[in-house]
Order: C-alpha cells, then sequence, then structure tokens
C-alpha cells in the first residue's frame, strides 16, 4: 500500500485542468452572447433563437438520457408539453398575478416530476428491456397530445393556448432569461457528467448487469433520473409557454420527440455541448431556410441523419474529441491517475466475519426448467475462510448453481441462506448487500470508463460518490489495492478498460468483486483465457482472500490442475447431482470422478 | 353494427400491421419507416388514377413498388444496424422522413383523393354497412391465411421459422439467413404498400399519413411478438377496446386505447400474447 | 480397426489434405480461444480432437465452418484455401456438421428439422430415405416434434442429418455425451461403415476416450487453445490421453 501512494503525480493533471478552463471559456462566451445578443439580432432571429435556445434545453435532457444512460427516448416532448401546458392553463384560466406566475412556474416544473416518476416506475422494473422503456416513450406524448385535443376550452382543444399573460418581459428579456437557463443547465450538465456521480450513468448503460452485481439499484437511479429530468423539461416548457404565448398540442406530441432526438444525435450524443449546437443551429437554420427551400431541408436533415446513425452512431462531437485527445495526448494514459488510498481496517464497513455459522447454506435445491432437472439434491454447507471449487463436466449444472446463489428471484425449490438470512426473491442488488459478490466468466466490466472509474463504482453504493468532481482519491480496501498491485493495474488507474488486455480486465473485475469487501466471492471461471503467470497471480490473490482474510469463496473451474492447487474442498457436480464433496485429495483419488472424465460417465 | 364495427376495425388494423409483425418477428427490428411504406403505397393509388387506370391495379403495383423499395433499404440501411436494434428504429424513422419529403416534393403536400375501389352499402343481418369495410374483413382474413400458408406451407416460411428459432443452428445447417432476412423484409414492405391502397377509401391521403397509423401498429406488434395468430387476437381485444371506447366515452380517447392498453399489457407480461 | 486405419494412409499420402488447419486463431470478443491451432486429417481418416472442457473444441469446429471468424491462420480443404468462406457455401461444398449446443429445432417436426438441413425440396424424398436407412425408428416418428426425441435419439438424429447429405468431410461435436454405452457403440458403427463406404474423412471432437479410441485413426489433445499433443492410434495411447484428462 505505501509503494501504491507514490504512483499518483499531481504535475500530470494537466489536461483536466485545460478541460476545466474551456468549460469557463465556453460558459462566458456564451453567456457574453445572450447578454449582448439583443443588441445586434433583428426581432426575428431573436425570436426563433429564444426558441431553439428552449429546445436545446431539452436536448440535453434527451443527451442525459439517451447518450449517457443509453435510455432511447422520445418522451421528453410530453414533459415539455405538459410543463408549458400546466403554465398556461393557469395563465390563462386563473390569471396573472405575480403570486399567480410563482403558481404556474411551480406546478409546471411539479407536474412532469410526477408524471416522470410514473413514467419511470413503468418503464423500468427488474427485467424491463430497453425496448420496452422506449416503447412507453412513445405512448406518453400520444397519450398527453390527445388529452390536450379532448380537453375542449381548458387546455383549448386542437387550437391550443393563446393571448394569455405571464412574465411580463420583453422580446430581450425572454432571450436572455432563455439563454441563461440553457448556459447554466449546459454547464450544470457539463460537471455532473464528469462527476463521479455522473460515471454512474455511463455505467449503467455499458452494463447494467454488473452495475446490478455492485449493490447499485439501477431501476431506482433511472426512475429518478427520468424524474429529475422530466422537471427540466417542465422548466423548458414553462419558459416556452411564457416567452412564445402560445402553447399548440404540437409541442407535446411524438414526432416533437422524435425531432429531439434527431437533433441530439445530429449534435453528437454523449458530449451535452455537442446537441446544444446542433439543436440551435438546426432549428434557427430551418426556420430561416424554411421559406425558400422547405422540403429539402427536411430532406436533408433526414439523409443526414440515416448516415450519422449508420454510420457514426456517436455523432460527429465523438470525431472531435476523438481529433481533440489524439492531439493533446492520449487523455487515459496514467495523467488522469488518482491517488490510490488503502482504507484503514476501521474505515470498513463490514461488519467482522463470526466464525460459528455457515455463512451459505444450500438446502434441498432443486432447479429446473420447464420439465428438464438442471440441480437435485443439492447440500452444501460453506464457512469463512473456505475456497470450495465447483467442478463437473459441461452440462452438469455449476453455472446455474451459481445464478441461484446470487439471484433470489430464481424459480427454485429448497433453501438459499447467506449469513442466516433466505435470499429467496431478493434482486441481485440486495444480495450483494448480503455480503456476496459475483465475478462473471467473461469479464464484466465498464468498457467507457478507467479503471479507477470501475473501481470507484464498485464503492458506490458505500461510500456516496462525488457529484461536482472526479475525486483525486480512490479509496479502497486493502486486499482490492494489493490485487491492483500484484497484477500491475495500479499503475493503470487512468487508463481505458478497452484498452486492457483480457487478463487485466479479469484482474480489474476481481479487485471490484473484493472492493465490495463482501463475505463469499462467487467466482465464475476467473482464468479462462488467461496466461499462465496471470493464472498463478489470481490463484494467489484467491488464496490470500481466502487464507489469511477470512473471506469464503466458490470457485467454478475447469482448469483442474489450477482447482488441485488452490482449493481447500471441492465439490463435484455430473448431471445436475452432487457427486461428491471432500478434500481435494479424496476428490483426486476418487474413482467416480475418473470415471466421469474419462467416459460418457454414465452411471 | 357494434360486432360489425369490431370486426372490421380489428381487420383494417390488422392489415395495416402485418407488414410490420413479418419484418419484426424475422429481423428483430422494428421498421419505423412502416408509416412510409404505407403512404408510398397510398400514392401508389394516386398514381393508378392519375393515369386513369383501373384503381385495383394499384395493389399489384403498389407491392411491386413497396417490396423493390424494400429491397433496397435492407440492403444498404437496415444490414449495417442488425446488431443495434434502438439504432435502427432511428435510422428507419429517418429513412421515414426523407420518404415524406420525397413525395412532398413530387406530388406537394395537399390531401390527395382517390377513387373508392367499392363504394355503396350492402345489408348485413337487417342493417346496411358499408361495402368496402366487409371487403377490408375479407382482405385482412385473405392477409392473415396466406401467411399462415407462407410461414406454414413454404420452403421459405419454414427456413423463416428456423431463422426465428435459433438463428446460430440455422447457419449451422447451411442456411443462408441473409437472403431469408432479405425476403422477409421485401415481403414486409411490399405487404405494408399494399395495405397503404386499401387504406385510401377509409383516410385522406397525404404525405404524412403513415405516422397517425404507425404508433397503433408499433404497439399491436410488441405484445403480438412473432405470431401471426397472435396479432389476429391483439387486434380483435385491443381494436374491440378502441370501438367501444371511441362509442360509448369519446372518439379521441378511443385513439389512444390501442397505445395505452398494449402499454399496459407489456408491463404486466412482457412477452405480450405471443407466450401468454 | 487397424487395417482400416493404415489403408488410406498408405494410398493417399500424395494427395493433399482433407482438411488443413495452420496456425488458426479466432475467439469471441476480447479473447482467443483459439491461438495457433494446426493439424491435418488425410482423405478417408477418423480423426479424433480430445481435450476438457473449455479448450476450444467447440470454437475451433465452428470457426471450420465459417460459424466463428477465423483471426489468424488459414483453413485448406483438399488444399484449397477455404479461410473466410460462409458456413452455406461449404455445406453446400461437402462439409456436415453435427453440433453439440441446441442441435435441433424442438418445436419443429423431424420431417422438417431434416427439410431444413437439404439445400431445396427437389431431392426431399432421397434424403429423407436415407436419413431413415441409417436408424429407422425416425421414420416412424417423421411426423413428432423433435423436441420429443430423447437425449440418446436426439444424438442419433443430429447424426443421420449429418449424413443423409452424404459429406466428404463431417465435424461431430461430442456426440457420444451423456449417452448409454449401447447408443455409443450403434454410433461408432455407423460412423465406421460410413467412412469404409464412402470414404469419409471425420473429424470427431470428443472426451468420451474409450468412444474416440475405438474408432481413430490418428488424434491430438486441444489444450488451452493449441494442440498439446498428437500422433497415431497406438497401444500407449490409452494412458498418454488419459493422462492429459486427469484431474
Amino acid at each position: 500500500m505505501p509503494d501504491a501512494n507514490t504512483l499518483a503525480a499531481p504535475a500530470l493533471r494537466r489536461p483536466r485542468i485545460i478541460r476545466s478552463y474551456l468549460l469557463i471559456a465556453l460558459a462566458v462566451t456564451a453567456l457574453v452572447l445572450v447578454v449582448f445578443g439583443p443588441s445586434f439580432l433583428d426581432r426575428f432571429s431573436l425570436n426563433v433563437l429564444t426558441r431553439s435556445m428552449i429546445y436545446a434545453l431539452l436536448a440535453i435532457t434527451v443527451d442525459l438520457l439517451w447518450g449517457y444512460t443509453g435510455i432511447l427516448t422520445f418522451g421528453q416532448a410530453a414533459f415539455f408539453g405538459v410543463g408549458a401546458y400546466a403554465s398556461a392553463m393557469v395563465l390563462s384560466h386563473v390569471g396573472g398575478s405575480p403570486a399567480l406566475i410563482a403558481l404556474s412556474f411551480a406546478l409546471a416544473i411539479l407536474v412532469p416530476v410526477v408524471l416522470g416518476l410514473l413514467v419511470g416506475w413503468l418503464s423500468f422494473y427488474h427485467g424491463s428491456t430497453p425496448l420496452y422503456a422506449t416503447v412507453v416513450s412513445l405512448v406518453v406524448p400520444i397519450v398527453i397530445t390527445q388529452i390536450v385535443y379532448s380537453g375542449g376550452t381548458w387546455t383549448g382543444s386542437s387550437s391550443g393556448l393563446v393571448g394569455y399573460w405571464g412574465l411580463p418581459l420583453g422580446l430581450a428579456g425572454f432571450f436572455r432569461l432563455s439563454g441563461l437557463c440553457l448556459v447554466v443547465a449546459a454547464v450544470a450538465a457539463c460537471i455532473f457528467v464528469r462527476s463521479d456521480a455522473g460515471k454512474v450513468l455511463i455505467a449503467i448503460r455499458d452494463n447494467d448487469t454488473r452495475c446490478a452485481y455492485l449493490g447499485l439499484n439501477t431501476q431506482k437511479i433511472r426512475i429518478l433520473l427520468t424524474a429529475v429530468l422530466a422537471g427540466v423539461a417542465g422548466l423548458a416548457g414553462f419558459l416556452f409557454a411564457n416567452a412564445s404565448g402560445v402553447v399548440a398540442p404540437e409541442n407535446t406530441g411524438f414526432v416533437f420527440g422524435t425531432e429531439l432526438v434527431v437533433w441530439t444525435a445530429l449534435g453528437g450524443r454523449g458530449t451535452i455541448i455537442g446537441p446544444v449546437l446542433g439543436t440551435i443551429g438546426i432549428d434557427f437554420l430551418s426556420a430561416n431556410l424554411s421559406g425558400r427551400l422547405p422540403f429539402l431541408y427536411q430532406l436533408l436533415i433526414g439523409s443526414l441523419f440515416v448516415l450519422m446513425i449508420i454510420f457514426l452512431p456517436n455523432g460527429l462531437a465523438a470525431i472531435a474529441t476523438a481529433a481533440f485527445s489524439r492531439f493533446g495526448g492520449r487523455s487515459g494514459d496514467a495523467l488522469d491517475n488518482p491517488k490510490l488510498v488503502a482504507l484503514d481496517d476501521a474505515e470498513r464497513q463490514s461488519a467482522p466475519i463470526g466464525a460459528g455459522d455457515p455463512l451459505l447454506k444450500i438446502e434441498g435445491l432443486k432447479k429446473a426448467y420447464g420439465s428438464q432437472i438442471v440441480l437435485q439434491g443439492i447440500d452444501v454447507e460453506i464457512r469463512a475462510g473456505e475456497l470450495v471449487s465447483l467442478v463437473g463436466p459441461n452440462g452438469a449444472g455449476k453455472t446455474t448453481l451459481m445464478r441461484c446463489l446470487s439471484d433470489g428471484r430464481e424459480d427454485i425449490d429448497g433453501r438459499i441462506s447467506v449469513s442466516g438470512a433466505d435470499i429467496s426473491g431478493l434482486v441481485p442488488n440486495r444480495i450483494v448487500g448480503l455480503g456476496v459478490g459475483r465475478k462473471f466468466q467473461v469479464a464484466s466490466v465498464f468498457d467507457s470508463l478507467t479503471v479507477a472509474e470501475c473501481l470507484r463504482m464498485a464503492r458506490a453504493s458505500l461510500d456516496r460518490p462525488n457529484w461536482f468532481a472526479q475525486s483525486r482519491e480512490l479509496a479502497l480496501p486493502a486486499p482490492a489495492v494489493e490485487i491492483l498491485t500484484l497484477t500491475g493495474l495500479s499503475g493503470l488507474l487512468g487508463q481505458k478498460v478497452s484498452l486492457l488486455s483480457h487478463g487485466q480486465k479479469q484482474a480489474l473485475e476481481l479487485a471490484m468483486v473484493v472492493a465490495l469487501e463482501p463475505r463469499l466471492i462467487l467466482l465464475d471461471e476467473p482464468t479462462a483465457g488467461l496466461t499462465k503467470t496471470e493464472r498463478t497471480t489470481i490463484g494467489t490473490v484467491l488464496q490470500r482472500l481466502t487464507g489469511d482474510l477470512g473471506l469464503a469463496a466458490i470457485l467454478v473451474e475447469h482448469d483442474l490442475e489450477f482447482v488441485r492447487d488452490i482449493s481447500s474442498r471441492i465439490v463435484v457436480l455430473h448431471q445436475g447431482k452432487l457427486v461428491l464433496d471432500g478434500s481435494v485429495d479424496e476428490v483426486v483419488n476418487s474413482q467416480t470422478v475418473k470415471e466421469i472424465y474419462s467416459g460418457g460417465g454414465h452411471d | 353494427m357494434l360486432i360489425l364495427d369490431i370486426l372490421t376495425t380489428a381487420a383494417v388494423l390488422f392489415i395495416v400491421s402485418a407488414g410490420l409483425l413479418a419484418i419484426f418477428g424475422v429481423l428483430k427490428i422494428i421498421n419505423f419507416a412502416h408509416g412510409a411504406w404505407l403512404t408510398i403505397g397510398a400514392y401508389c393509388a394516386v398514381i393508378v388514377a392519375g393515369l386513369g387506370l383501373n384503381p385495383w391495379l394499384a395493389l399489384p403495383l403498389a407491392f411491386l413498388v413497396g417490396g423493390a423499395l424494400g429491397g433496397v433499404t435492407e440492403h444498404f440501411i437496415v444490414r449495417p444496424l442488425y446488431q443495434r436494434p434502438l439504432d435502427a428504429i432511428l435510422a428507419t424513422w429517418g429513412l421515414g422522413i426523407v420518404v415524406g419529403q420525397l413525395i412532398t416534393l413530387w406530388f406537394g403536400r395537399d390531401v390527395q383523393f382517390t377513387p373508392g375501389l367499392l363504394s355503396g352499402t350492402v345489408d348485413v343481418f337487417g342493417i346496411s354497412y358499408s361495402l368496402y369495410r366487409l371487403f377490408a374483413l375479407g382482405a385482412a382474413v385473405v392477409i392473415g391465411l396466406g401467411f399462415a400458408f407462407l410461414l406454414e406451407g413454404t420452403r421459405l416460411g419454414l427456413t423463416a421459422q428456423a431463422v426465428i428459432m435459433n438463428e446460430t443452428l440455422a447457419k449451422g445447417l447451411g442456411i443462408d439467413t441473409g437472403k431469408v432476412r432479405l425476403a422477409t423484409f421485401v415481403i414486409g414492405t411490399g405487404l405494408t404498400a399494399l395495405a397503404g391502397v386499401l387504406l385510401t377509401p377509409l383516410t385522406s391521403v397525404d404525405p404524412t399519413m403513415g405516422v397517425a397509423w404507425l404508433i397503433g401498429a408499433f404497439m399491436l406488434v410488441m405484445v403480438a411478438g412473432s405470431s401471426f395468430g397472435a396479432l389476429a387476437v391483439a387486434c380483435l381485444v385491443f381494436g374491440g377496446a378502441q370501438v367501444i371506447v371511441s362509442t360509448f366515452v369519446s372518439p379521441i380517447l378511443g385513439g389512444i386505447t390501442v397505445a395505452v392498453l398494449c402499454a399496459l399489457v407489456l408491463r404486466i407480461s412482457p412477452k405480450g400474447f405471443a407466450r401468454a | 480397426m487397424t487395417e482400416a486405419a493404415a489403408m488410406p494412409q498408405a494410398t493417399t499420402d500424395a494427395a493433399p489434405a482433407k482438411l488443413e488447419v495452420a496456425g488458426l486463431t479466432s475467439g469471441y470478443g476480447a479473447i482467443d480461444v483459439l491461438n495457433g491451432v494446426s493439424f491435418e486429417i488425410r482423405p478417408a481418416e477418423i480423426f479424433a480432437l480430445m481435450g476438457k472442457n473449455g479448450m476450444g473444441k467447440t470454437t475451433l469446429l465452428k470457426t471450420i465452418l465459417g460459424l466463428v471468424p477465423a483471426r489468424k491462420g488459414e483453413i485448406r480443404l483438399d488444399g484449397r484455401a477455404v479461410t473466410g468462406t460462409g458456413p452455406a457455401a461449404l455445406i453446400a461444398g461437402g462439409i456436415g456438421y453435427a453440433p453439440q449446443e441446441q442441435p435441433l429445432f424442438q418445436d419443429l417436426s423431424i420431417r422438417d428439422n431434416l427439410r431444413l438441413a437439404m439445400k431445396s425440396d427437389r431431392h426431399m424424398k432421397d434424403g429423407f430415405e436415407r436419413a431413415f436407412g441409417y436408424f429407422p425408428f425416425l421414420a416412424e416418428r417423421r411426423q413428432q416434434r423433435a423436441g420429443t426425441l430423447s437425449g440418446g435419439e436426439q444424438k442419433m438424429f443430429i447424426l443421420a442429418r449429418a449424413l443423409m447429405l452424404r459429406p466428404k468431410l463431417l465435424l461431430i461435436d461430442e456426440i457420444s455425451e451423456g449417452l448409454q454405452p449401447s447408443v455409443v457403440q450403434r454410433i461408432s458403427s455407423v460412423l465406421k461403415q460410413e467412412r469404409d463406404e464412402f470414404g469419409t474423412t471425420i473429424l470427431l471432437v470428443e472426451q468420451n476416450l474409450d468412444f474416440a479410441l475405438g474408432l481413430a485413426d490418428h488424434w491430438a489433445v486441444l489444450k488451452r487453445g493449441g494442440i498439446d499433443d498428437a500422433g497415431a492410434m497406438e497401444a500407449a495411447t490409452r494412458e498418454r490421453i488419459l493422462e492429459h484428462l486427469r484431474i
């Protein structure tokens, strides 16, 4: 651990500082433009740009949902429309006194947030698919539009609401207000997505399963994000309703929702600034050109969009970012290395491990898929400090058993308990909370993040992540630090995970699982595809974790030499049944096991 | 009367959704340009009328034009996106915009009128009912049976089923899955254009007419999964609900019945009617 | 058996190998499952590729068939490079494949399953007759869902489906897995007869040592993505392979 401390060199933190300066410069420029814009722009441009900037505010929300979190949504138009209608309805039916304007403002945000919670609850549940969320996001604007149509005089039906008095600001005032809101939102979004908490969104997009197995409730995060961004869309709706003095059903519709996605895509999703510039540029140009070549312009946008989706799914800005990082030195390369700190035992959050009772108890486990029985009559107990290997030929049920241990929603007979608590019905992130960490067969990490960010994600459910910045420190439990040091990953903390070798990814995932401070680790073929040296390292780490630190581990493994070298006990499965549970010597010398492995193994 | 309304509404929904289902079932790709293909079909009817030909000729013409354009689309737009289904939705939506604008450039954005394929009413059980809506019912049955035959009775259908069930195995048996996909897309889009012709007597024809039908069809297909039988059931149930809500509550709310009910059904049973 | 094994060796040494794999590397995602695999099989030879689970045996078959793209190296059939050719063309060119995982369409009839393996419906009748000739019980059950076949029957069906096309090179993935000795025996004799009668070259991927020993002329052991050991069948072979397979 002391050698790990010396790894981060503060002098090498320049790119991040450059980036911050760039952001500040951009924000200041934008503010100057917003403040002085009305003095040199004509009425038409002011009008159009006010609208464009409000749309750009919406594009930011689409980008956060789609570009960062991977939720393709057409529904932001609905929240925008609801916000706009909420304020317009108060202003036209109740009145426009300052108090009522404040009320309309509050409603314009509150109503979309509530609707957002509802939509989020509908869209994101355990086992929901990304496609289903998109489906809901299509239905919501359609429903809202139809409700507006059937609202009679309340909503003005198809002609919308006009002629109400809202905020007493002139053309220039609305321009400045919208611009200010846009700049504030853009800066806040930029800071958030670069912060530790913001990386959670990318982690969810990259690998939802891994997030859940790091103890994060991804569905809840998605629902909250949807609700918050619905509120921002509602704010945009409030601005729009006041600035334009008219709201119409089209403002809530699904076609508008798709336009937002098109603008975000063309600007470059996942960049915040790209969608803002894209939206302003396209909306402003189309207002200017629609007089002369209306259909050709739409045609051009449509064609560009198709080409973009096929050939440049990450948008133009992605090329710019790539070029920038090539130009300014590879951004990942050890430059952003945070300082690695080992948590003291006192700071560690898990309770000390009691020796007496079994950590894991499996009683009479039976699992069937339809009529096919995969596991039957499995009874195993595992205590702290044991390293139990699970072996057996293909189809013996090893991976199924691991799945039953880490996901309580698997439909099983029998009982599985961790530290005395029955896990049936528990979703994976709850079982992680009981102290069970799972390492998958294929290294399950976050490809778009750096090594340090992945590790921080593993701590996100235990230590509150920083919402405003990227921490300069990476505090991990001592065993995780040890894995990083042993495998050389401690020198690559700033490296993008996609650039790691297969073996390094496996080691990283193991370090992430250990960073959760589990009492029991489930490992599914941790040595598959590793070199001899890497295998030895993993073996050493596992023996140290169980032997010296008192964790328990269950290992599914095909490499029987490896199993023989490191296990304290071996459990043999064959055709879904437990054939043998004994010491290494007992299993190696067993006649039954020999038969299973040399012949067809028929009984 | 109500029952006839339910049946014929379900029939129209079925006709409109069948092509989308064929593509989704085999390719697992949602063709968001579906609305554009309906529009293309409808404008084939406009062209045929403009040339003074027999309006029924629009049906084969639409099938050919729709299928040919579908083939080009599969090759250049859909093929690179099989691994990215959400992007495929977006790309086909973009294609829909392009098609809509091209039609606008060519024909203008005004509503076009086409001569009715069948006009007048007939007496059914003592009620006089639109002949064309009854014809639509027949057409839906023909399309449904046609697909049943295509899937169950032909080699193409068998290979398509194989691709749906287990694409890896289909490849391992030497089936050229690329060709199956192309053929499915061509048939699906051809059929959609044909459905567009069948819609002309029921709705006005303009460049954005397809979008109105897209969401309903899309939701029905989501619920139906990859089965035509399930689609027929879904059309009957949700079409029926739509007619009832429109008649007794409000026609505007009736318009969203299908979408809302489908979304709720999917929330409760993510596989929809396919394996219920 | 020794006779059959020796014969083709002697007569065809001059001809190009039926299948030659040189420096083959392939895998999924970031992982190379195979790493520079090289071996060759003479015409009409039965070649057993042994190895424990997870060593890349199935991936090797899939790469040969073009289901998984080769990343490095070359595959030659009768001396002609076929690397990069798709499965449809290779199967049409005379390769048969009996896969191990999800090898048939459970919900389709046996008849339709066979039909899907044929290039067209033109010679359907002949194909059926050939397939049913190997295992007559299939003929009675041709209209039943393939899912109703028991594990052993499925294995026989998969073999019949591959043999029905009369392939020149047959790739078989763990056909003996989980089968009763009597069924293994039956499959063994069908394969032997097929080779003797039609000169079929067979690549067996196996874990069942006794089945492989009784059939193969040559063997190799695949370990961690490469050939670890190889040779012709001799008296001491059994012990030598067992050494590789045991715990």
